[in-house]
């Protein structure tokens, strides 16, 4: 199995990780310095950060700007799909990725983010109800197809209104 | 006329035994299969529910009886209790004294409601430490099938691989024991018993490559008592003297290993997930063990004992005293998890223990529950798979048409993978001598493929898109004689039975609908003597109890979920922005019809 970027993701995650370092540690002491007199429990500053509702935005710029190598690329989300078959991802998402015990694929709504560098992050370090964390099992070249996989099964797919006359999927129970 | 005389509703056991005999002989009806009755039927005031299916045989059969065909258009909602939480509500609530307890799907929440005061205020609520990548792990929804009491001790299981007991009254933490490990794929949903103080309980994980177990826990102090495995060596699973098989094929030394390739038992599931029954007289416990791992069966050929078997055990030492398997070298998916319900029956001119047990498979099975002999298997719902069922050796005839493979497309068996019935418990009622049965009418198309052993990821190795089955219902609900293999009445649903069974005293017996139907019905014949139409989908079992106030209440859970509502649906959830889903062929309507919810309804006239 080539191994080619085995080692993309690692650096840039570092410089990312860095980068969050810097906005906590400014952040940290930003209470310090306007509230030297007495420990209060009212911040005695007014917080203005319009991006930091959404976990995860404090990172733009560094990891969401990750581009996919195989991005577009139809060899590589051929053997994307056949991945997904082969590490077991299509018991938990659905065999065509339309949702089973695991979150839909097919609908275009992302829990973790749907970047290219989201999706190879959730793949990476997993996430908490049960998605388990790859990074350490397969190799980085190996995430990417699958993240090109993934994310062209919801290409221009729009789902927020069921109409019963509509389209159905074939579902396997277990 | 067929009210219960007065004195029946106080009668001690003894009185209520002549009692029920006395009204049957004035019955006469034409579905009343005489000379049965419960193997254990429970010890515990009438009013009361303090194990998942009453008593120790799986009954569900209450002897309460103010509500009757006469007067059950009468019912209606008493009162509502939402659990806060959504997703499957299988099982069902117990009451003991005036409390009732509840146990949700994940988290797991348990709650015990006062029923003596207005509104049934809390006495306390439980919300256990309960590892939330638990949810990614469970195959078939978060589900949680109900809680055992005895002790002054609320006992039942976590998703995340514990078992708890809390204090009754005080809702205190006793213990707190880790039993499976979710790294591994194992996670439990299923109810405990108690039997002489010890905690029985399996876990789930079929799909997950999983290697199966039963234990029993000392429930004074939550350390294990016993742990025996369901494959491998004779040793691990507790083969020893003692066993002894009724049918020669299942006999010999580690078939735990040699009716498997190499090591593949290590993987093979043969899971507890399903319900548990106890004979006292015989001392034996009755459990089913889940599909094989993986569904492929080209990756394991072979018998996969003790996969998809039902196993009797010595309730001290988990000893294996037989074991048979409805389905060996199952390749479609046929747990044999389903619930063992003890009766004696007139067989043959003799009254035999029976053991009857309604098979993923699609066969009734009436067997003698002190050997294991099959003595009858029936068809319950429409099949292909099996042409019937070889009395001489208990093993199916399979249809080679319908045999799963690696690499092919089987199309159109029948049962489909979720079976003739599935985890939705029968009941059975000693007035008409029947079992009454939710039961599922799906087929299955079955790609099987090789599949790789990921550690805490699906081992399945198939995919099997289901359809409606024939005659343009996918479910029905059932009166079956097990004396005679045959279905008295049913009535069909548009969609599979999915929820559990109540058999009561006053003959009316009671199931929901996935699409939140739920129903009283004359055990006799089938009519439906009222319905109401609850918030979401049932998938729990009603049970029944009696208030501080003297009348007979009726309680089920509302809650799709569950294989049908996660898997097959899967548009009936609305809470995930996140996961939108389109709808599956195999119940395209169904979310027309309900969504997720989680709500306690209680019935009274």
């Amino acid at each position: 199995m080539s191994r080619l970027s085995q080692h993309l993701y690692v650096p840039l995650c570092i410089v990312g990780l860095t980068a969050l370092a810097v906005r906590l540690s400014s952040a940290a002491q930003t209470p310090q310095q306007s509230s030297g007199s007495k420990p209060g429990t009212q911040p005695t500053y007014f917080i203005e950060h319009p991006d930091h509702i959404q976990p995860g935005l404090a990172l733009q710029g560094t990891l969401n700007t990750l581009t996919n190598p195989f991005e577009g690329n139809a060899a590589r989300i051929a053997e994307g799909a056949k991945l997904f078959i082969a590490y077991n991802c299509m018991d938990c998402h659905g065999a065509d990725g339309s949702g089973a015990m695991g979150p839909s694929f097919q609908d275009n709504r992302w829990h973790f983010g749907g970047t290219a560098g989201d999706v190879f992050q959730s793949i990476y370090e997993g996430r908490p109800e049960g998605m388990p964390s790859w990074g350490k099992r397969i190799g980085d070249d190996e995430i990417w197809r699958l993240v090109a996989y993934v994310q062209s099964l919801s290409k221009g797919h729009d789902v927020a209104t069921e109409n019963f006359t509509g389209k159905t999927i074939a579902r396997s129970g277990h | 006329m067929l009210e219960r005389p007065a004195f029946c509703l106080v009668g001690s056991l003894l009185m209520l035994t002549a009692c029920q005999r006395g009204e049957v002989s004035a019955t006469r009806d034409s579905v009343f299969v005489a000379g049965t009755k419960i193997a254990t039927p429970a010890s515990n005031p009438d009013g009361e529910w303090a194990m998942p299916a009453r008593d120790y045989s799986s009954s569900r059969y209450s002897a309460l009886a103010q509500i009757t065909p006469a007067n059950a258009k009468n019912l209606h909602v008493a009162w509502t209790f939402s659990t806060g939480v959504l997703r499957g509500h299988e099982g069902q609530p117990l009451v003991v004294g005036n409390t009732m307890y509840l146990v949700t799907p994940y988290p797991n929440v348990a709650y015990a409601l006062d029923l003596t005061q207005p509104g049934f205020p809390l006495k306390w609520k439980y919300r256990p430490e309960n590892a939330q990548a638990a949810v990614g792990i469970a195959c078939c929804d978060v589900v949680n099938r109900g809680s055992a009491y005895a002790d002054g001790k609320i006992v039942y299981n976590l998703l995340d691989g514990h078992t708890v007991a809390v204090d009754a009254a005080t809702g205190t933490q006793l213990w707190r024991t880790k039993m499976g490990d979710i790294n591994r794929g194992e996670t439990i949903t299923m109810a405990p018993i108690i039997v002489k103080g010890k905690v029985i309980v399996g876990s789930s994980g079929g799909e997950m490559g999983v290697r199966g177990w039963i234990a029993a826990i000392d429930i004074a102090t939550g350390r294990q008592v016993w742990r025996a495995y369901n494959v491998g060596p004779d040793s691990d699973m507790k083969v020893g003297p003692r066993f002894k098989p009724f049918y020669s094929q299942d006999r010999g030394a580690n078939l735990g290993i040699s009716s498997w390739p190499g090591d593949s038992w290590k993987v093979g599931g043969a899971v507890v997930w399903g319900w548990i029954s106890y004979d006292p007289e015989l001392n034996l416990i009755y459990h089913g063990t889940s599909n094989p791992g993986p569904w492929n069966g080209n990756q394991r050929p072979g018998d996969n004992k003790w996969s998809a078997a039902i196993i009797a055990r010595d309730a001290d030492t988990g000893e294996m005293v037989w074991a048979f398997q409805p389905t060996p070298h199952d390749i479609w998916d046929y747990d044999a998890v389903n619930e063992n319900i003890l009766v004696d029956l007139p067989i043959g001119g003799a009254t035999r223990k029976a053991l009857v047990h309604f098979d993923r498979n699609g066969f009734a099975y009436t067997m003698d529950r002190a050997t294991g002999q099959v003595l009858l298997a029936k068809p319950f719902v429409p099949m292909n798979w099996s042409s019937g069922i070889d009395l001489n050796t208990g093993r199916p005839n399979v249809n080679v048409d319908k045999a799963t493979a690696q690499g092919k497309n089987i199309k159109d068996i029948c049962p489909s993978l979720e079976g003739g019935k599935n985890q939705q418990p029968a009941a059975f009622s000693p007035k008409t001598g029947l079992f009454y049965v939710p039961t599922n009418n799906l087929c299955m198309d079955f790609e099987g493929r090789e599949v790789t052993y990921i550690a805490g990821t699906p081992y399945i190795g198939g995919n099997a898109p289901e359809k409606g089955g024939p005659g343009g219902y996918k479910g029905e609900f059932i009166a079956w004689d097990a004396v005679n293999g045959k279905k008295v009445w049913g009535i069909q649903e548009p969609f599979p039975v999915w929820s559990g069974v109540l058999a009561t005293g006053g003959n009316v017996v009671y199931y929901g609908t996935l699409d939140g139907w739920f129903k009283a019905v004359d055990a006799r014949n089938g009519k439906v003597l009222y319905q109401f139409k609850v918030g979401s989908g049932i998938v729990g079992a009603p049970m029944t109890y009696t208030g501080p106030d003297g009348k007979q209440y009726v309680a089920v859970y509302s809650g799709i979920g569950g294989d049908m509502g996660l898997l097959i649906a899967g548009d009936v959830a609305a809470n995930l922005p996140f996961d939108v889903r389109e709808r599956g062929t195999t119940l395209p309507d169904l979310a027309r019809y309900t969504s997720w919810g989680g709500m306690l309804f209680v019935f009274s006239l």
